[in-house]
């Protein structure tokens, strides 16, 4: 059966081919051009969705709040931070994941296969354009590898950013993108997204990974190192370069999975196999390279570095104090002197002992590590650890002539740069007034055991010279002493003790290595910031050898300011409240200070 | 080369023979089908198979058997179903959308897929089609904010795009209201190129008014094809109007004037012959072939 009634001619066609008939011996030619613009217009529509997308968008904020919740308090070390960077830049991926999958499997989702399949533009080409439009989220996690980079380096960065780490983050939103696009392919449902997402962020995690350099097989991997504390970058701990190419690998491999799914011509999967099976073996190659161990000699020269930090710091004098630095952290040397030489310039008398300021490692390292020294054998890495155990920061506590510093810690700005610089301020008092820095002991438990300035006027004169050195505020001041019971068994009597802004976060080391203030300290070095810089310094001039004996009390010296004793009142976990020392406690005793 | 050329018909839509099954139904059988330039409406009840056909020829669907060439092209090679694909112009039946696309944002996308690449002439070709289908002004609405029958018009403005030589087009009138309905009309009569459209639709009336050409599709097979006069004489002589019911009758309604029209082989008591339409040509054939 035929229709009938032909309708004019086309005016372009052929007069001898009058509906327009065409042979196809041309075609191929002609479909190449239009398929790599309509690839290129496509990707360009499709990006501009992707950097558009509210998901892209969140993921954007999230990553930037991951970077800064993980670098906000930490000193700016880019050898550390460039990785830190990389735990936003995998947020952004999740999400970049979900958009990506999104876009791929609208046509089927929208139920618009059969219209797109009418289309010249195949599903071959429409997968080549949702991959190409990751270059859309290209610019989103460069904005926020330039904006984490801003603030590192306003902060005081202390190195230089290595240009792999950062790819890495890159490559791994990449990466996640493309495998967006690979799951969208077969997967339209939106959940399939977001399970790809989940399962990225659950491989995050290193609960579920082998111990040892097994973890570095997993790039994004983002909470096993020790960056943070070591004093420098260590070349191939993480394998950056290697961690690049093999999320270079998966990107790609994602890619070719994602085309292999719409792929439809048998030709096209032979060359797409091929390509895989490249792909594989530079994710392979790159696998290999990440398991191979540090080498010996920079895990000795990091080792050597720990365990005696005289022989790679630089040290520099100033108002008779030594600052000793790990090279490259020469920023800090300011920010170190103000605090510093604050409570020198307040002292009554001169110092009659040397100070060393010194940057260690100590508990910044942990040995053995089989993230950093697997590879190696045992009897060396044992070595390692017996020689990191006893460096300078794993000792208890500093010597009487030095305070240490934590590699890391040091913050760069902000309320805990001032926290940090109260901190070293009253280390250095208490230097000053011969409280001890070291731990008198060790717990059952294993803890620090501080010894108690407890009625001691030498504890309230640290106190005091610290604050007038820093000016903390009050309030924060006030607030150490807690709301509730704190406090601690001194020779059978309870003594309501003061915590110190920022004690506990290891500016100094270690964290409370020194005397457990007391509130009593507190309160009278309060009191004793009430009268005139100037009286109370001619106090303390007058007769400074009897005010650092330990045996000279806190009433002592409040009588010689014309002070009145500040009265503490101790809460019990009861609720009754005491007026110590009248009862004596049970339990642990703490030691008191005496030397 | 010379073997194609030597095989290129006068037809610019060929079907040899095709047949689809979906499981054990038969969606098509031994389908013949020659289209020229002009527009060809394709009627048939639900289940005909008109969906199938005009995916096929859309090449979205491939037949089990058979052959078709679009001018000239043969949709099993994959050069030359690209070809086609970009004279094509394919309504379907049942068509989402991209809801959180803009109306100009989704007829832009869609002439990208059409590899409509230089942006100056895709802003004009999506001006265009915007202005034939009435939705000028929505361009920057959401697709998610438009009514079913906007929806409609813009499914027949994506066909539109790229000024296609073959227009296939499932149920276009489907969701549109009678103004809307003849303004489509109009669109379809005054598309430049003189292309080759198909259209299936239920409404018969849409037949007689544009279409040159009908083709009645009734349980996969074509029962006819012809001019809309063709097919409502084949009911001549087989209508009337009566004042009564005739229970002889293949099929009887009662009209606006409150007649009793019948279609049948026996003219009832004090019946008067009537003219007969498209529509009741189309029941008579889907009587004949048994289509409930």
């Amino acid at each position: 059966m035929t229709a009938t009634g032909a309708g004019p001619a086309l005016p372009d066609t052929d007069p001898a081919d009058p509906v327009g008939n065409r042979a196809p011996a041309d075609l191929t030619a002609q479909s190449r051009a239009p398929r790599l613009r309509t690839v290129l217009a496509l990707a360009r529509v499709e990006a501009s969705l992707q950097a558009r997308s509210l998901v892209v968008v969140a993921g954007l904020l999230a990553g930037g709040a991951v970077v800064w919740l993980r670098i906000g308090r930490t000193e700016p070390l880019w050898w550390n931070v460039g990785w830190r960077i990389g735990t936003g830049q995998l947020v952004l991926g999740m999400t970049v994941l979900i958009a990506a999958q999104l876009a791929a499997g609208r046509a089927r989702r929208n139920a618009m296969a059969d219209l797109y399949t009418s289309f010249p533009a195949t599903a071959g080409t429409r997968t080549l354009a949702h991959l190409a439009s990751l270059a859309g989220a290209a610019p989103v996690s460069l904005l926020l590898i330039g904006a984490a980079a801003v603030v590192v380096q306003l902060r005081g960065a202390i190195g230089a950013p290595s240009i792999a780490v950062l790819a890495g983050g890159l490559l791994l939103v990449i990466a996640a993108g493309a495998a967006g696009v690979a799951i969208g392919a077969r997967f339209p449902h939106p959940l399939a997204g977001v399970l790809g997402a989940l399962v990225l962020l659950l491989s995050s995690g290193q609960s579920h990974l082998p111990a040892g350099g097994v973890i570095w097989l997993f790039p994004w991997e983002s909470f096993s190192d020790q960056l943070a504390g070591l004093p420098g970058p260590l070349a191939g701990y993480p394998p950056a370069g290697a961690h690049a190419v093999e999320l270079a690998g998966l990107a790609v491999l994602a890619g070719i999975v994602a085309l292999a799914v719409t792929a439809s011509r048998a030709r096209a999967r032979g060359g797409l196999a091929a390509a895989g099976i490249v792909a594989m073996a530079v994710i392979c190659f790159a696998g290999a390279l990440q398991l191979s161990p540090i080498r010996t000699a920079d895990l000795n020269h990091l080792v050597s570095e720990v365990a005696d930090p005289a022989s790679a710091q630089r040290c520099t004098t100033a108002s008779q104090v030594r600052y000793c630095l790990y090279p490259g952290f020469g920023r800090d040397l300011s920010s170190l002197q103000a605090p510093v030489s604050g409570v020198l310039a307040y002292l009554p008398a001169r110092a009659t002992q040397p100070l060393t300021v010194r940057q260690v490692v100590g508990l910044g390292l942990s040995l053995p590590d089989s993230t950093l020294t697997h590879g190696h054998p045992n009897r060396e890495v044992s070595q390692w650890d017996a020689q990191v155990q006893g460096a300078p920061g794993n000792a208890n506590g500093a010597p009487a002539s030095a305070i240490y510093l934590p590699v890391g810690n040091w913050p760069a700005a902000g309320g805990q740069l001032a926290d940090a610089h109260f901190d070293l301020a009253l280390a250095t008092a208490e230097w000053a007034v011969h409280l001890p820095g070291t731990s008198v002991g060790v717990s059952t438990t294993g803890a620090n055991w501080q010894c108690v300035p407890y009625d001691q006027a030498r504890e309230a004169i640290a106190i005091w010279l610290a604050i007038l050195a820093t000016h903390p505020p009050a309030g924060e001041l006030r607030n150490g002493l807690g709301t509730g019971f704190s406090g601690a068994l001194v020779r059978d009597t309870l003594v309501r003790t003061w915590t110190y802004p920022g004690w506990g976060w290891g500016y100094v080391t270690p964290p409370g290595g020194g005397p457990q203030n007391t509130a009593a300290g507190y309160l009278l070095a309060n009191a004793m910031t009430s009268l005139p810089e100037q009286e109370v310094s001619h106090v303390l001039a007058g007769a400074w050898g009897k005010w650092l004996n330990w045996r000279t009390t806190d009433a002592q010296l409040a009588a010689a300011l014309g002070i009145r004793m500040p009265s503490i009142v101790v809460t019990l976990p009861s609720g009754k409240t005491i007026a110590p020392p009248s009862i004596p406690g049970n339990g642990p005793q703490s030691p008191l200070c005496t030397t | 080369m010379d073997e194609m050329t030597l095989s290129v018909s006068t037809a610019a839509v060929r079907a040899d023979g095709l047949s689809r099954r979906y499981g054990a139904t038969r969606a098509l059988e031994e389908v013949d089908l020659t289209l020229e330039r002009g527009i060809t409406g394709l009627l048939g009840p639900n289940g005909a198979g008109k969906t199938t056909l005009l995916s096929i020829l859309a090449t979205v669907n491939e037949p089990d058997a058979g052959r078709v060439s679009v001018f000239g092209l043969d949709p099993r090679d994959a050069a030359e179903r690209v070809e086609i694909r970009r004279r094509l112009g394919y309504l379907p039946q049942e068509l989402g959308y991209h809801r959180h696309f803009t109306v100009a944002g989704f007829l832009d996308y869609v002439a990208i897929l059409k590899e409509i690449t230089s942006r100056r002439r895709r802003a004009e070709e999506v001006a265009r089609v915007l202005a034939a289908i009435g939705l000028e002004r929505r361009a920057r609405t959401r697709v998610r904010a438009l009514s079913g029958g906007m929806r409609q018009r813009l499914g027949i403005a994506q066909a539109l795009l790229g000024q296609p030589e073959l227009l296939i087009l499932d149920e276009p009138t489907a969701g549109l209201d009678p103004e809307q309905r003849l303004r489509f009309r109009e669109l379809l009569s005054d598309l430049p190129g003189d292309p080759v459209i198909v259209l299936s639709t239920h409404q018969a009336d849409d037949i007689a008014a544009i279409c040159p050409h009908v083709v009645v599709l009734l349980q996969g097979q074509v029962h006819f094809a012809g001019t809309p006069a063709e097919l409502a004489a084949s009911a001549a002589g087989r209508v009337w109007a009566a004042g009564e019911r005739d229970a002889r009758a293949h099929l009887s309604w009662r009209g606006g004037d409150n007649r009793w029209r019948h279609i049948g082989d026996h003219p009832p008591a004090g019946a008067e012959l009537v003219t007969p339409t498209v529509e009741d040509g189309y029941l008579l054939l889907s009587h004949a072939a048994g289509v409930q």
